[in-house]
């Protein structure tokens, strides 16, 4: 075998969230941890997200890994001295009536579990947001403790903690090999050489499904491409540092607060596709442009304005223009399949990696180091498409992403609905 | 009221530019193009004073390009252009030759003002709009940081090195945008389909009875270095220290 330049407990492929997240619970609890990166730190998805932080979700099991990764940013921000958590207060509203079941069902659910929500009546909203249109809603709650994740901060945060425990970083390194011998993986082969280390981490973002096939494996992921708005601010609409952030699923929107102006994002229901082998080799997200005719801002700007009727096109205000990684079911892939020991797939968070990426640092860790863990990760296990009909080739998984992310916001949840995405 | 305004279209600014192997030119492989940004601000402002004064202006976006020109003509019909003039020209031109050509298109549609950008930020040459006030004998005023109307005139607020300088200028004229005169636009859902039906006119060189006699020549192109070092440095007085004999720019 070729003499390794490095050797290590873990190689993590990826510095997006999920990747630095894991790499500093495995570092705290005492691995050699290396990072490889294509490009640089937290310039991928995580570099364009808006970090918005809802913490009910469908499932007990999902909230409670939300709400214990409030736990973990809170620690973080004390070792770090950054602030990352910024509690706004969230707001779903309904216009319509099933959009009102909505809110009815998942404030019942919140309540059964404890969880801090509840209805709020339409002049409330309006006193919340003074600069939303709140005439139309026939339905609010607001949960006071969610709000956004600040996604520099908090790399910075894992960064300079996992740094203190030992973790060292790679930039501009893209992984052209992963080594496997005898059903268990040996490292990775990059332009430096080779790293070695008994356990391989893809947290790969966008690029996840590409570094799977480096070790033969399929990995259900697609990269579909996102848009937010942030309007400059503008004294005729003060938007609040600390004003809640909203979920509007009617018009397929989210908002919040963002630098003296307000943040407006899209889940549109036809998304634009990557096909990442398809980018340049040194591609660098943050140069992603939206064209001044491109259909997609137009549509965000359009449904935008119906809550916002101040915004309009020729509203002065930055587009962010990103890619993000969707499975067909809106959930992430945490963990190992069976044919390549030691080598863990942590990606497919589907527009929701910043939140989620504090617990799921802690899961992976758990997985690597114990292969099990207190958390119930049955619905994200990365295996679960393995060998199913309708999802192996590239464009059954890309339907299947296509559709979960058009249906993200778009599909009404019913009672029945076991797994909402809200 | 007729404006023209002439547009470049130029390297995403943004994107990692790389050069063909022999250094004689950009590599166009993975290039991907925007319409100049001071271009842009021109079609804006061109937009607004049909928006504002001249409700009955009309709008002509020219572009000067080869075949796959359509796609940012395009966006400027999105925006807001009336029509669209497509210039085929498979060369980089000189900005003397652009100069040239958009002549020929001036005779051609007699506009009352021509709003260009200050200068394209490929070449950054900042001289098209000048020749061609020149070549048509026109009052020109550059660096435009706001524009208003008074009686037949036109009264812009140029930026200069020594401040706001207040000019006036009669029509017909040319005036060049620079960065502050406004912030482009982005289209709207109807704009967009309308925009597909608007007519884009291709139109030669030939045709405008322009001989192109390039004027500058590229040797040669090479990429600057990108290599930066960082460095912390303690206090106020290593910093000056750094400035005074490492930068030797104090």
């Amino acid at each position: 075998m070729t003499t390794a330049i490095e050797t290590a407990d873990v190689i993590v492929i990826g510095a997006g969230v999920a990747g630095l997240s894991t790499a500093m619970q495995l570092a705290k609890r005492g691995q050699k941890v290396v990072v490889v990166e294509r490009e640089r730190l937290g310039n991928g998805s995580t570099g364009r997200a808006a970090g918005l932080l809802g913490q009910l979700r469908g499932t007990e099991a999902h909230t409670a890994m939300l709400m214990d990764g409030v736990e973990v940013v809170k620690e973080l921000e004390r070792e770090a001295d950054v602030e990352i958590f910024i509690q706004t207060g969230s707001l779903r509203i309904a216009e319509t009536p099933d959009r009102a079941q909505e809110i009815k069902d998942l404030v019942a659910m919140g309540k059964s579990i404890d969880f801090n929500i509840d209805h709020v009546s339409r002049e409330q909203v309006a006193e919340m947001l003074p600069y939303m249109k709140t005439d139309d809603l026939i339905d609010a709650c607001f949960c006071p403790t969610d709000g956004h994740l600040q996604p520099a901060e908090l790399v910075s945060a894992y960064v300079t903690v996992g740094k203190a425990h030992g973790v060292i970083f790679h930039n501009n390194l893209p992984v052209e090999k992963i080594l496997v011998e005898g059903g268990r993986v040996k490292g990775v082969r990059t332009a430096r050489g080779e790293f070695h280390a008994a356990v391989v981490v893809n947290a790969g973002g966008p690029w996840s499904y590409l570094v799977a096939e480096l070790a033969d494996q399929k990995l259900a992921t697609a990269a579909l491409g996102h848009y937010y708005l942030a309007t400059r601010p503008d004294p005729d609409h003060v938007v609040d540092r600390l004003s809640p952030a909203i979920r509007n699923r009617h018009h397929r929107i989210y908002a919040r607060p963002d630098a003296g102006g307000l943040l407006v994002g899209m889940y549109e229901a036809e998304p634009v596709e990557y096909d990442v082998e398809d980018l340049p080799v040194d591609f660098d997200m943050s140069t992603m442009k939206a064209a001044r005719d491109d259909f997609n801002v137009a549509l965000l700007i359009h449904s935008a304005q119906q809550r916002y009727p101040w915004i309009n096109e020729r509203t002065p205000m930055t587009i962010t223009h990103g890619i993000m990684t969707f499975t067909p079911d809106g959930k992430p892939f945490c963990g190992a399949m069976s044919d390549v020991a030691g080598l863990f797939h942590c990606a497919g968070f589907s527009g929701h990696g910043i939140v989620q990426s504090p617990t799921i640092g802690v899961i992976m860790a758990d997985l690597i180091l114990n292969g099990s863990t207190k958390y119930d990760i049955e619905a994200i296990e990365a295996d679960r498409f393995f060998d199913i009909p309708g999802y192996q080739t590239r464009p059954e998984v890309k339907e299947k992403c296509r559709n979960m992310f058009a249906s993200y916001y778009g599909r009404v949840e019913g009672k029945t609905a076991t797994a909402s995405n809200s | 009221m007729k404006i023209l305004v002439p547009t470049k279209r130029v390297p995403d600014t943004e994107l990692k530019i790389r050069l063909t192997a022999d250094g004689s030119g950009v590599d166009e492989a993975q290039l991907s193009y925007i319409v100049n940004p001071f271009d842009a601000i021109a079609l804006e402002e061109a937009i607004r004073m049909r928006e504002g004064a001249h409700p009955d202006a009309e709008i002509i976006v020219v572009g000067i390009g080869g075949a796959d020109y359509e796609k940012q003509l395009r966006t400027g019909l999105a925006m807001g252009a009336d029509r669209a003039l497509h210039v085929g020209s498979e060369e980089s031109l000189d900005p003397w030759n652009a100069a040239q050509l958009l002549l020929a298109v001036v005779r051609r549609e007699s506009p009352d003002l021509v709003l260009l950008g200050k200068q394209a930020v490929d070449d950054d040459a900042n001289q098209t709009g000048q020749f061609l006030a020149a070549l048509l004998d026109w009052p020109q005023a550059t660096f435009a940081s706001k524009i208003e109307f008074a009686e037949d005139a036109v009264r812009v607020d140029r930026e200069t090195d020594l401040g706001i300088e207040t000019v006036q200028v009669r029509l017909p004229a040319v005036i060049t945008a620079d960065l502050r005169l406004n912030e482009p636009r982005y289209a709207s859902l109807p704009s967009i389909m309308k925009a597909r039906k608007k007519p884009i006119e291709e139109i030669s060189a030939a045709d405008l009875g322009v001989t192109l006699e390039p004027r500058v020549r590229v040797v040669g192109f090479e990429i600057a270095s990108a290599e930066r070092t960082c460095r912390k440095v303690a206090t106020a007085d290593e910093l000056i220290e750094c400035l005074r004999n490492e930068a030797k720019v104090l």
